[in-house]
C-alpha cells in the first residue's frame, strides 16, 4: 500500500497567496480550537478516558498540520471529513483490534477496577453475629438512627457509634411504639419509611453501633453486623477471604481459587491471540467455513452482476428524453429503494411462505409445485439472490442515470460518424465509460454485499441448517452471519472478544480481495486521467 | 444558472449549521409539546413547591409494562419526592443487547425488566444485584422466585409474571382435548381424511422451545441435575432415548402428512386460526391475535402425556453499579409488590402473575389452563451454558424434520455441537493445574487453562509433560478441556484430593497421565 | 442509445424502428414494474387492513379501513409525527453535510496531485471493507464518553448521532464524486486558473455546477441510507421523543409484531413518502442530460 505513492503530473495547485490577515484570522481560530479541545482532553484523562482522550490529541495534531503545513494544502479541503472518519470509522476499527485480544463478552465486561470495587463490596455475617429488621430515623441536622429489632423480638437503638440495648418508651425521646413494637416518635428525629430512608444512598454506608461490632443496612429489611468478605491485594492482583483465607488469583479475568472456585463478576482482561487460535486451530470452529466462504463469494458476486446489471439496463433504457411515461416508470421502479429494508425483506418473507405466501400459493396452483425456499438449500439461495436483487437495483440505476450524464455528447457523434451500432457504442463508449466512474463502486457493492447481515438475518437467519457440522450453521449463512452466531448466540452468551477476532480475519480476506480488484480500477483511472 | 446554484449550496450550509445549533435546545422543547406524565409532572413542581426530586431511578421497561410503572411515577414523586423515569426498550428480549452494553459504560439504568433465563451472563458479568425480599418472599410463587434463583443461592430478580405454552384446540372439530401424542395424530388423521384440516398439528416457531412438551412426553431434556438440584451442563440430554424417540415421532408426523415441516411462528398460528390444524402449541402472547381471529378454542389445562413446557419467568433486576441500589430494592418491595401494582401488571399484560395473591384470582379461563397445564413447567435453565444450546438443538429437529439426517444421527450431531460448544477451544486439553504453574510459565497458579503446562500426547495415548522446577513443596490436579469440570485428584477419582509432590533439590520433573486410569506418574532427574 | 435514437429520426425506417423499440421498452418497463412494485403493493394492503397478520394477508383486505393511519395520526400510543419529524431532520441534515464533506474532499483528490493521494484512496475503500460487527458497542463507548464532557454532542442527542452517520461521509461516496468529477474536463480549470481564479472559484463556479446530476443522485442515496438506518440509532437515542422513524416505529411494532404489522406498514410509507417526493421532483436534474448545456454556459 505504502508503495503506490502519486505519480501523475506534479503541477502545483494553484491557489491566491494568502493575504496576511486571513492567515491570522485562521491562527486565532485554530488557537481558539485547540483551546477548546486542550479542555477537552484535560477531562477525558481526568474521567479515565485515557484512549478517547489519546485519539482527541493526535486528530488535533494532525488537524493543526494540515492547517498550517503548506504543503499539506490539499488535505484542508477534506478536513472535517478526515477528521469525522477518524473519530467515527477508525477508532472503532482500533477498538475492535484491541478487543480481539481480550476476553471482552458476557461474564467479562466490565473492567477489573469495577469488578473489584464489587467483589469488595461483598459483606458477610460471621457466625454468632446478629442480624436486626430496621426502621430509620433521621434527625434535622441529618444525623440517623435505626430502630433494631432482631430474630428474638429484642428492640436496640443505635445511632453511628453507639448502641443501646433495651430501649425503653418514655426514656431518651422514645415515644409510644406502635403494634410492630416501633416507636412511632422519637424528640428530634423523624420516622422514614424504608423507601424515604433509601432516598439517601449513603445510608447502607453508614456503621451504626459501637467499633468493633458495627451494624450496616443491607437491604430494605436487614441491617447486620456485617464484615467485608474479601481484601484486595493489589501487589500480587490477588482477593483474600477474610472468612476462610482462601487466596483467588487473577486467572485470564476471573478471581479463581486453587479449587477451581471463581469470584463473580468476572473482567476484562488481555488474553493475546487466544481468540484468532481459537478460531484457526479449533476443528469445531473450522468445519463449515469452506463452504461459508464459497457460498459468500458467490453470493456476492453474483448479487453484483444481476444488481448492477439490471440498474444499468434501466437507466440505458430509460434515459432517452422522448420515451413516453419515463417519469413515471422511473418513479415506479425506485419504489423498493425508498421502502425500509427491515419491513420489505419481511414481506418477502411472507410471500414466499411455503404453506401460505402468495407467490408459492400461485405456484402451486399454476404448475401444481412451489419451489421449498426455506427448506432447500439451493431454491433457499436462490431466494435471497433475488431479494437482494430487488432490493439493491434501484441503487445501481440511481447511480447509472447519474454517472451516465457523465459521458459527453461528442463521444457518440463521433461514433456515429464511424457508424457504430446502439450495442457496439454501448459496449466501446457508454460502459468502459461507465466503469469509470462506477467502478470503485462495483467493488464496494461486492463487499457491502459479502457483509450483508440484514438480508440473511432477517430473512432466514442463514438457514436451512447444514447437517453433519461440529457447529450450528447454515446454507445461507454468510461469513458474518456466521460469526455472528458463534459469537453472539450459540456459545456462552455474546463473546465480543472472539467476534472481533475473526472480524479481524475476515477483514484480511476480503481486503486483499479489494486490493486485488483495485488493480483494475487503476487501469479505470488512467482513461479518466486521459479524458 | 450556475449563481442560483452556488447561492442554495452556501444557504443550504448555512441552514445545517443553524439546524445543528439548535439542537441541544430540542428535549426543553419537547417538555411543551408533549404532555405524558412524567416529564409534565417533573416540569410543573417547581410552580406548586420549590423542590427537587431528592432522587430519580431509571427504569428500563419493555412497551407493555412502561405505562403502568409511567402510571406510577406521580404518586412516586408526591409521595416519596423521588422521580421514576420510565424509558421503553420495544419487545423485553431487546432489553438485554442494551443492557450488556450500557452498564458497564456506566449508562445503565437503575431498574430494568428482564427474564429470568439471562442470569447467568448476567450475574456472571456483575450486571445483576442480589435482592432481598424479607418477608415479602412469601406473597410470591416459589417457583417464579426459583427461577430467579442463581447457582450461588442468591435472589437476582423480583419476578411479576410467568409464561410456559399451552396446548391450544379447535372446538368446533374436536369437542374433547386429546391425552396421549397418538391421540392427537390420530383426531388429526380422521379430520383430515374428512377434508376439514390440511394438518394435525404444527410448530409455533424455534422447533427447540415450542416442541418441548413434546420431548418431554417422550422423556427428552435439556441439561440434567446434579445431587443438589442445581442445572448440570455435563448432563446433556438431548441424543437421550426420550429425545431421540421425540423427534422419532414428529418425522413420522411430517412423514405422515399430518404436520408441515417448517416451524414457522406465523405460519402455525394463521394455520390454527384459520382452522388448517386444530392443535397448536402457543403461548400468552398469541392470546390476542387467536381471540381476534375469531376461531372457537379452548386451552387444555394438560399437555398430551403429560408433557411439561418450558417456563419463563419475567421480573425486576437491579443494576449493582446504581447509586440508589437500596432505594431500587425499596421501591420494588414497598411500591411494587403490593396487590393493586401486580394487578396492573397482569391485566395489562396477560400473563399468569407471580404474585400469589393475583395469581389466585386470575379469572381469565385460558391463563388459567395454561397455568395448569405449566404446574410441572421446567424453567428454562439459567445457567449461562445455555446460550450454547439453542441453535444447535433447532438445528438438530430441522434437519430431522427436513429429512437430511435421522432424528438419530441429528440429536447425537446436535449434542456433540453443543458439547463442543460448551467446552470452547480448549475441548481436549490435559492440564495438570497446580502451585507450581506460575514457576513454569503460567502467569497464576492453579489454572487449568495455561497453555504452558497443557500436556502431550504421545504415539502410546499417554500424556505427558516436562517441567523444570526449584526445590519445594508442591501440589496439583488433572483438569481436563480447561476447567474444573473434569478433574481427577491423586486417587484417580473426580474431585479427588490434590497430588503432593517435593523436591529436595532443583530439578526436572516429568509428568506422565494416563487418561484410562486417570492417574498421573511423576519422575525427578 | 438514446441520443443514437434522435439522430436516427430523420430516416423513416427509423422512425418505425424506434417505434417498436419503444414497445419493447415499455413491455420490459411492465414486466420490471411487476417485479418492483408487487411487494409493495403487499406493505399498501396491510396498511389498510386493520386486523391482517404478515402471512395470511390477502392483496385486497377483507376488512378495509384507515384504522392504521388514524392510530398513527392520533399519536396517541406514540409520537408518530415527532418521529418522522426527527427522521427527515436527521438524514436531511445529514444528507447534505456528507454531500459538502464528500464534495470538497472529492475535489481535492480528483484535481490536485499529492503525495499519499493515491494511498488515502486505497485507504479510503479498504476501511469500508472492514466489518463493522462491533462498531456499534465502540460507538456507543465513545458517544457516552464524549456525553460525560460534552454532552450536546452526547447519548440521546441528534448532533451526536448526525455527527457519527457524517464519519462515514468520507466512504465510498468519495469515489464516485471523483469518478464523476474526473470525466470534467480539465481545460476548464486550466483556462480559468489562466485567468488568475483560485481553486475555491474555480471549483465554486465552474466545477459545481456541472455535477448536479452526481450531487442529486449522492444527496439521496446518503438520505435514504441514513433514513433507514436504525441500528446505531437505536442505542444511541433513548427516549421516545428523540427517536427516529425507524427507531420509533421498529420499538413500538416488535413489541407486538403480528399485531402491529399493519401499522408499521402505514408509518413505513407515510415515512417513504417524502424520498418519492424528492425524487419525483429531482429527478429530471439527474438525467435530464445536462453535462451538454453546463459545460457550454
Amino acid at each position: 500500500m505504502a508503495s503506490s505513492t502519486p505519480l501523475g503530473n506534479r503541477k502545483k495547485p494553484a491557489f491566491l497567496p494568502k493575504t496576511v490577515s486571513s492567515q491570522l484570522i485562521i491562527i486565532i481560530l485554530l488557537l481558539v480550537g485547540d483551546a477548546a479541545v486542550g479542555w477537552v482532553i484535560s477531562q477525558f484523562v481526568s474521567l479515565g478516558y485515557t484512549p478517547l482522550a489519546a485519539a482527541f490529541f493526535a486528530i488535533a495534531l494532525a488537524v493543526n498540520i494540515i492547517l498550517l503545513v503548506k504543503k499539506a494544502y490539499p488535505l484542508r479541503w477534506m478536513v472535517a471529513g478526515l477528521v469525522l472518519m477518524a473519530l467515527f470509522t477508525i477508532y472503532p476499527i482500533l477498538f475492535t483490534v484491541w478487543v480481539s485480544f481480550t476476553n471482552y463478552g458476557e461474564g467479562h465486561l466490565i473492567t477489573e477496577e469495577l469488578a473489584i470495587q464489587h467483589i469488595l463490596e461483598i459483606k458477610y455475617l460471621p457466625e454468632d453475629s446478629k442480624a436486626y429488621s430496621w426502621t430509620a430515623f433521621k434527625s434535622d441536622s441529618g444525623d440517623y438512627a435505626l430502630w433494631l429489632i432482631d430474630a428474638e423480638g429484642q428492640p436496640y437503638l443505635a445511632t453511628e457509634g453507639e448502641l443501646i440495648a433495651q430501649p425503653v418508651p418514655g426514656q431518651a425521646g422514645i415515644g409510644e411504639l406502635d403494634a410492630d413494637g416501633i416507636p412511632v416518635t422519637i424528640e428530634g428525629y423523624q420516622r422514614l419509611n424504608s423507601i424515604l430512608a433509601a432516598t439517601d444512598p449513603n445510608l447502607s454506608n453508614i456503621l451504626f453501633g459501637q467499633e468493633d461490632k458495627t451494624i450496616q443496612v443491607r437491604s430494605p429489611q436487614e441491617a447486620a453486623e456485617l464484615v467485608q468478605k474479601y481484601v484486595y491485594d493489589p501487589e500480587r492482583d490477588v482477593m483474600i477471604d477474610q472468612e476462610d483465607g482462601t487466596v483467588y488469583s487473577n486467572l485470564r479475568g476471573t478471581f479463581s481459587s486453587p479449587t477451581g472456585e471463581v469470584l463473580k463478576p468476572g473482567f476484562i482482561a488481555n488474553i493475546g491471540l487466544e481468540n484468532f487460535k481459537r478460531f484457526f486451530v479449533s476443528p469445531a470452529l473450522r468445519g463449515p467455513l469452506v463452504r461459508i466462504i464459497v457460498w459468500n463469494f458467490s453470493f456476492a458476486g453474483i448479487s453484483l452482476v444481476l444488481n448492477f446489471a439490471l440498474g444499468l439496463l434501466i437507466a440505458v433504457l430509460f434515459n432517452d428524453p422522448g420515451f413516453p411515461l419515463k417519469k413515471l416508470i422511473r418513479s415506479l421502479l425506485i419504489v423498493p429503494y425508498t421502502v425500509p429494508a427491515l419491513l420489505t425483506i419481511l414481506v418477502w418473507r411472507g410471500m414466499l411462505n411455503p404453506e401460505l405466501g402468495v407467490i408459492s400459493r400461485v405456484l402451486e396452483n399454476l404448475i401444481g409445485w412451489a419451489p421449498p425456499w426455506f427448506t432447500d438449500q439451493w431454491w433457499a439461495k436462490v431466494a435471497v439472490i433475488i431479494i437482494n436483487l430487488w432490493l439493491s437495483y434501484p441503487y445501481f440505476m440511481l447511480i447509472s442515470s447519474g454517472a451516465l450524464q457523465s459521458i459527453p455528447d461528442e463521444y457518440y457523434d463521433a461514433a456515429q460518424v464511424d457508424g457504430a451500432n446502439g450495442w457496439q457504442k454501448f459496449w466501446k463508449i457508454t460502459f468502459p465509460l461507465l466503469l469509470v466512474a462506477v467502478g470503485p463502486l462495483l467493488i464496494s457493492s461486492f463487499v457491502f454485499n459479502f457483509n450483508n447481515f440484514n438480508l440473511i438475518y432477517i430473512f432466514n437467519g442463514g438457514g436451512p441448517p447444514m447437517a453433519n457440522t461440529p457447529t450450528p450453521a447454515g446454507h445461507t449463512d454468510i461469513l458474518i452471519s456466521y460469526v455472528y452466531n458463534l459469537a453472539f448466540s450459540a456459545s456462552r452468551g455474546v463473546d465480543y472478544g472472539f467476534a472481533a477476532a475473526i472480524t479481524i480475519v475476515i477483514f484480511f480476506i476480503v481486503g486483499t480481495i479489494t486490493l486485488i480488484q483495485f488493480n483494475y480500477t487503476k487501469m479505470w483511472e488512467e482513461v479518466s486521467e486521459n479524458v | 444558472m450556475k449563481k442560483i446554484l452556488y447561492t442554495t449550496f452556501a444557504l443550504a450550509l448555512v441552514l445545517v449549521m443553524g439546524l445543528t445549533a439548535c439542537q441541544g435546545a430540542t428535549p426543553t422543547e419537547v417538555v411543551e409539546t408533549q404532555p405524558p406524565a412524567t416529564e409534565a409532572v417533573v416540569t410543573e413542581e417547581p410552580t406548586e413547591a420549590v423542590v427537587e426530586p431528592v432522587a430519580t431511578l431509571r427504569i428500563w421497561a419493555d412497551d407493555t409494562r412502561t405505562p403502568i410503572l409511567q402510571g406510577l411515577a406521580e404518586e412516586f414523586l408526591n409521595e416519596y419526592n423521588v422521580e421514576l423515569v420510565v424509558e421503553d426498550l420495544g419487545v423485553v428480549q431487546d432489553i438485554r443487547s442494551q443492557v450488556i452494553i450500557a452498564i458497564p459504560a456506566g449508562e445503565g439504568p437503575d431498574i430494568y425488566i428482564g427474564v429470568h433465563d439471562w442470569l447467568g451472563s448476567l450475574v456472571d458479568s456483575g450486571l445483576a444485584a442480589p435482592i432481598d425480599l424479607g418477608e415479602k418472599a412469601a406473597d410470591f410463587e416459589s417457583s417464579a422466585l426459583e427461577a430467579f434463583t442463581y447457582t450461588d443461592g442468591n435472589l437476582y430478580g423480583m419476578p411479576y409474571a410467568t409464561e410456559n405454552l399451552g396446548f391450544f384446540y379447535n372446538t368446533d372439530l374436536v369437542p374433547e382435548p386429546p391425552t396421549t401424542w397418538a391421540e392427537v395424530l390420530e383426531i388429526g388423521q380422521q379430520l383430515q381424511d374428512e377434508g376439514l384440516v390440511q394438518y394435525a398439528i404444527a410448530i409455533g416457531g424455534d422447533p427447540g422451545y415450542n416442541s418441548f412438551p413434546i420431548q418431554t412426553a417422550f422423556g427428552g431434556y435439556v441439561f440434567g441435575k446434579d445431587e443438589n438440584g442445581a442445572w448440570n451442563p455435563d448432563d446433556i440430554g438431548l441424543d437421550s432415548e426420550g429425545e431421540i424417540a421425540a423427534v422419532q415421532w414428529m418425522v413420522d408426523a411430517v412423514n405422515a402428512g399430518l404436520m408441515p415441516e417448517t416451524t414457522d411462528y406465523e405460519t402455525a398460528h394463521a394455520m390454527f386460526e384459520s382452522g388448517d390444524i386444530p392443535f397448536l402449541m402457543a403461548g400468552p402472547w398469541a392470546l390476542d391475535r387467536i381471540r381476534a381471529s375469531g376461531v372457537n378454542y379452548a386451552v387444555a389445562p394438560f399437555f398430551p402425556d403429560e408433557g411439561a413446557p418450558f417456563l419463563g419467568v419475567q421480573g425486576f433486576l437491579i443494576n449493582p453499579f446504581s447509586e440508589n441500589v437500596l432505594l431500587a430494592q425499596a421501591f420494588l418491595t414497598e411500591f411494587i409488590a403490593t396487590d393493586s401494582v401486580m394487578e396492573e401488571l397482569y391485566i395489562t399484560g396477560n400473563r399468569p402473575s407471580a404474585y400469589s395473591s393475583v395469581l389466585a384470582m386470575t379469572d381469565d379461563e385460558d391463563l388459567k389452563a395454561m397455568g395448569q397445564a405449566g404446574a410441572n413447567a421446567i424453567p428454562m435453565p439459567n445457567i449461562p451454558e445455555m446460550g450454547s444450546v439453542w441453535s444447535a438443538w433447532n438445528n438438530g429437529i430441522t434437519l430431522a424434520l427436513t429429512g437430511d439426517l435421522t432424528p438419530e444421527e441429528s440429536m447425537v450431531d446436535a449434542s456433540t455441537q453443543i458439547r463442543d460448544l460448551i467446552k470452547g477451544a480448549l475441548v481436549g486439553m490435559v492440564n495438570l493445574p497446580g502451585s507450581y504453574q506460575s514457576l513454569a510459565g503460567c502467569g497464576a497458579d492453579w489454572d487449568p487453562a495455561c497453555e504452558a503446562t497443557g500436556m502431550t500426547e504421545g504415539d502410546d495415548g499417554m500424556y505427558t509433560l516436562t517441567v523444570d522446577l526449584p526445590a519445594g513443596d508442591y501440589e496439583f490436579k488433572v483438569a481436563l478441556d480447561g476447567d474444573w469440570g473434569v478433574n481427577y485428584g491423586s486417587n484417580g477419582e473426580q474431585d479427588g484430593p490434590n497430588y503432593t509432590l517435593s523436591l529436595a533439590a532443583d530439578g526436572t520433573v516429568t509428568f506422565v497421565y494416563d487418561p484410562e486410569t486417570h492417574l498421573v506418574e511423576f519422575t525427578v532427574e | 442509445m438514446s441520443e443514437m435514437d434522435k439522430k436516427q429520426k430523420p430516416f423513416k425506417s427509423q422512425s418505425a424502428r424506434r417505434k417498436i423499440s419503444i414497445g419493447v421498452r415499455l413491455i420490459v418497463a411492465f414486466v420490471l414494474i411487476i417485479f418492483s412494485i408487487f411487494p409493495i403493493l403487499w406493505v399498501i394492503s396491510a396498511s389498510f387492513n386493520p386486523t391482517g397478520s404478515l402471512a395470511t394477508q390477502t392483496l385486497i383486505p377483507a376488512h378495509l379501513g384507515f384504522g392504521n393511519y388514524q392510530q398513527l395520526a392520533a399519536s396517541g400510543d406514540f409520537p408518530f409525527w415527532r418521529w418522522f419529524f426527527n427522521s427527515i431532520k436527521i438524514a436531511g441534515i445529514t444528507s447534505v453535510l456528507s454531500l459538502t464533506i464528500t464534495t470538497v474532499a472529492a475535489y481535492a483528490f480528483s484535481r490536485f496531485r499529492f503525495k499519499g493521494r493515491k494511498t488515502m484512496l486505497r485507504a479510503i475503500l479498504l476501511i469500508q471493507v472492514f466489518p463493522t460487527l462491533l462498531a456499534l458497542v465502540a460507538t456507543f463507548l465513545m458517544i457516552s464518553q464524549i456525553d460525560d464532557v460534552i454532552p450536546f454532542i452526547g447519548l440521546n442527542t441528534h448532533a451526536g448521532l448526525i455527527l457519527v452517520y457524517l464519519g462515514g461521509a468520507m466512504g465510498l461516496n468519495i469515489w464516485l464524486m471523483k469518478g464523476y468529477m474526473d470525466t470534467v474536463p480539465r481545460d476548464i480549470d486550466e483556462s480559468a486558473m489562466v485567468e488568475g481564479a483560485t481553486s475555491w472559484q474555480i471549483f465554486t463556479k465552474l466545477i459545481l455546477p456541472l455535477l448536479r446530476p452526481i450531487l442529486i443522485v449522492i444527496a439521496i442515496i446518503n438520505y435514504i441510507s441514513t433514513y433507514g438506518e436504525f441500528i446505531l440509532a437505536r442505542v444511541l437515542l433513548k427516549t421516545s421523543e428523540q427517536y427516529t422513524l425507524m427507531v420509533g416505529l421498529q420499538i413500538f411494532a416488535g413489541a407486538q409484531f403480528d399485531q402491529r404489522w399493519g401499522v408499521f406498514s402505514a408509518g413505513a410509507l407515510i415515512g417513504a413518502l417524502p424520498i418519492m417526493v424528492i425524487y419525483l421532483i429531482l429527478q429530471d436534474q439527474i438525467v435530464g442530460g445536462l453535462t451538454q448545456g453546463a459545460v457550454k454556459g
